[in-house]
């Protein structure tokens, strides 16, 4: 690389240069910082989708499947499958809830009542509320965000709950209970804010009268096992012990159930790069105009060059080298940028939304900008910068190889 | 050229093309036999060269005499394979060179041929020493390079043109005459075997003009090359060991009538 010198002499010299590196420093920053932020989001929807969901479920057609075995049974039936961290109970009914005393006063457009799915969790939701309560004491519930708004609930609202148990012949005559919201929650996953509501699985068991107290099973598994490998070693086992526990058949891998809002977050993230790799590309077609200036004005070294015995090829990778070196120096400051910008989110932010958050809390699920940097998309990043900065190199350099020592130094 | 065959004042017979008849001399480093070159002007052609034939001889300083438009730069980027004869043959060391590929004329010039130009042609970003090692970075073939012996010998032919306290000086830093020693130093530091200088001291005053040509001649008998300088300069090719002439595209041993 005899010519580097040169080359790094052209860059001290040139200001044009340093701006092409500029460029494509910013490009790079932009896109460093958009797919950090969309990993970050892809990685906080997945363990909130796992966190809810776990990463497989045993499930039934037959909801009285589940009143003739225990977690003890289930334990014991899958005692020798491996990669299975916990066996979590989980009893979920649906109901009719409404807001106490009739329609909402607050909001004439909210519903009188809504069906809502009832998910009875061993999570403590409501720490300052007894675990045994009097058959007249509301029960706590915690509402997704989507359904306390429909029906126009607040924290600290009571509210009725209607549901029917159709177990035996004869036995379905409806049940009703008061349940007194105690907060919020969100998903991050619009359906599910609007139809769910969480309460104490032991309050729920009770209401139901349920026999074992649980209508699925929550699988999570151990960090280095794969859940769909796990799903599918659990659904043969109950197989092979099918007499002994008829009709469960399915379990779900949790990327199934999150997994149309998973694939449209990675649909856009893919979109996203590739609108946002347009500015990186901008910045090395800068390259191009750069380098063909450089070129023309350099056109009288070139034919000296040239007569001194630098063959075609070496200009050619001459201004190819050049170009890679701005390059270099430009995905080099762009993630250094897009690091500090990633570590100073939220200033940022208040920069570019003149001092109000961008991301509101009660829209995005998460109070913070998540971020997360991949090695793998930036490591593509940077290749793909550096092949556009090669391919448009190619063009000026190529253009210099062809400059003709008699023509270039005649004028001057 | 049907003239009888000339003689030198020490006897040695000539032959058409001013060269020894003497069969106990070397061969021409460089030999060029009727070249022709015309140049596309608007729709016209320009004939510039019609049927030029030169030989240079190593260790001889043989000047080039004409008026200016008379072909001297022309027939210098020839012999120099700076470009290409339209018709004619041109050998270096006994192989033919006249139709080599761009590629292979670059390795020649870079192993065996030295330039100086009217303008020095200096790389204005580099430094004198600098400009002096490029020939030698360029001749030099993969990523292992002799560096060191590159150095040295750049820095020594620095010293032989009298510049070893002007190194790291820019051209912009450096006088004309200068600038024209980094140039002579930077045709001679791969040693060539042909040195080509088109009016070296074009550009100079008389004074400085005259101790660079000093400078070019002492150099070109110290290194044997085989030098050919263009001049328009009665003065300058009297101090040379040789003087051909050029006139409407042909090369005279005398002064044509
Ligand atoms: N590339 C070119 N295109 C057209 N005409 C040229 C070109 N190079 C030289 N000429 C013409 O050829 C003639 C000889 O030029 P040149 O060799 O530079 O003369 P000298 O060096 O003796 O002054 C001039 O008339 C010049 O205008
Ligand atoms: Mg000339």
């Amino acid at each position: 690389m005899s010519l580097l010198g040169l080359g790094i002499q052209y860059f001290r010299t040139r200001l044009l240069l340093l701006m092409s590196a500029v460029a494509i420093a910013l490009g790079v920053a932009v896109l460093f910082t958009v797919l950090a932020v969309m990993n970050g989001f892809l990685a906080e929807l997945e363990t909130a989708i796992r966190d809810l969901s776990g990463d497989a479920v045993i499930e039934t057609a037959r909801t009285q499947n589940f009143e003739q075995h225990t977690l003890q049974d289930f334990e014991g039936w899958l005692a020798d499958v491996d990669g299975i961290e916990t066996l979590e109970p989980q009893l979920t009914w649906y109901g009719l809830v409404g807001r106490r005393g009739g329609r909402s006063v607050n909001d004439p457009r909210s519903a009188d009542l809504s069906g809502l799915m009832l998910v009875g969790t061993d999570e403590d939701i409501a720490p300052d509320v007894a675990a045994e309560l009097g058959p007249d004491d509301p029960l706590p519930m915690k509402m997704g965000v989507g359904a306390a708004k429909e029906l126009g609930l607040q924290v600290g609202d009571e509210i009725g709950v209607i549901t029917f148990v159709g177990r035996r012949r004869g036995r379905g005559a409806p049940l009703q209970r008061t349940f007194k919201l105690v907060g919020t929650f969100s998903t991050g996953r619009y359906d599910q804010d609007l139809n769910r509501a969480v309460v104490r699985r032991h309050d729920l068991s009770q209401l139901l009268r349920h026999a074992t107290g649980f209508s699925q099973v929550i699988v999570r598994t151990q960090a280095d096992a794969d859940p769909l490998l796990v799903a599918v070693a659990i659904e043969n086992r109950l197989q092979v012990v099918g007499t002994a526990a008829p009709g469960y058949r399915t379990t779900y891998d949790w990327r199934n159930r999150g997994g149309n809002l998973l694939r449209a977050v990675e649909n856009q993230r893919g979109m996203l790069s590739i609108v946002f790799f347009f500015i990186v590309l901008v910045a090395a077609y800068q390259l191009v105009a750069t380098l063909t200036l450089t070129v023309s004005e350099k056109r009288r070294d070139i034919g000296v060059l040239r007569a001194l015995g630098a063959t075609p090829k070496r200009i050619v990778r001459f201004f190819v080298t050049l170009g890679l070196l701005i390059s270099v120096l430009g995905i080099v400051m762009g993630l250094a940028l897009g690091h500090w910008l990633i570590n100073n989110l939220p200033t940022v932010e208040r920069w570019i939304g003149g001092g109000q958050p961008i991301f509101r809390a009660e829209i995005y699920k998460f109070d913070h900008i998540p971020v997360a940097v991949d090695t793998q998309s930036v490591l593509l990043l940077v290749g793909m910068t550096l092949l556009a900065a090669l391919i448009f190199s190619l063009i000026p350099a190529w253009r210099a190889s062809r400059v003709t020592v008699i023509k270039s130094l005649r004028k001057r | 050229m049907s003239d009888p065959l000339p003689e030198t004042g020490d006897g040695i017979q000539l032959n058409a093309v001013g060269n020894p008849t003497d069969l106990r001399l070397e061969m021409p480093t460089l030999m060029a036999r009727e070249l022709c070159k015309s140049y596309r002007v608007g729709s016209g052609k320009l004939q510039v060269l019609r049927g030029a034939s030169v030989d240079l001889y190593g260790g001889q300083i043989c000047a080039l005499m004409g008026s200016s438009g008379s072909g001297k730069s022309t027939l210098l980027n020839m012999l120099g394979l700076l470009d290409k004869p339209d018709t004619g043959k041109l050998w270096l060391h006994k192989k033919e060179v006249q139709n080599l590929g761009q590629a292979a004329a670059a390795r020649l010039r870079a192993a065996g041929l030295g330039f100086v130009f009217q303008q020095f042609q200096l790389l204005p970003e580099l430094s004198a020493f600098e400009n002096v090692l490029m020939p030698r970075r360029l001749a030099a073939r993969g990523w292992w390079s002799r560096r060191k012996e590159e150095r040295r010998s750049a820095r020594e032919v620095l010293e032989r043109v009298g510049l070893q306290d002007r190194l790291h000086h820019k051209p912009s830093q450096l006088s004309g005459g200068e600038q024209q020693r980094v140039a002579i130093a930077r045709a001679l530091v791969s040693k060539p075997a042909v040195l080509l200088a088109d009016e070296p001291t074009g550009n100079l005053d008389r004074k400085t003009g005259t101790e660079t040509l000093d400078l070019l001649l002492r150099l070109g008998r110290e290194e044997s090359a085989a030098v050919l300088l263009a001049t328009h300069d009665p003065d300058v090719a009297a101090r040379c060991d040789r003087t051909i002439f050029i006139r409407d595209g042909v090369i005279f041993n005398q002064v044509p009538e």
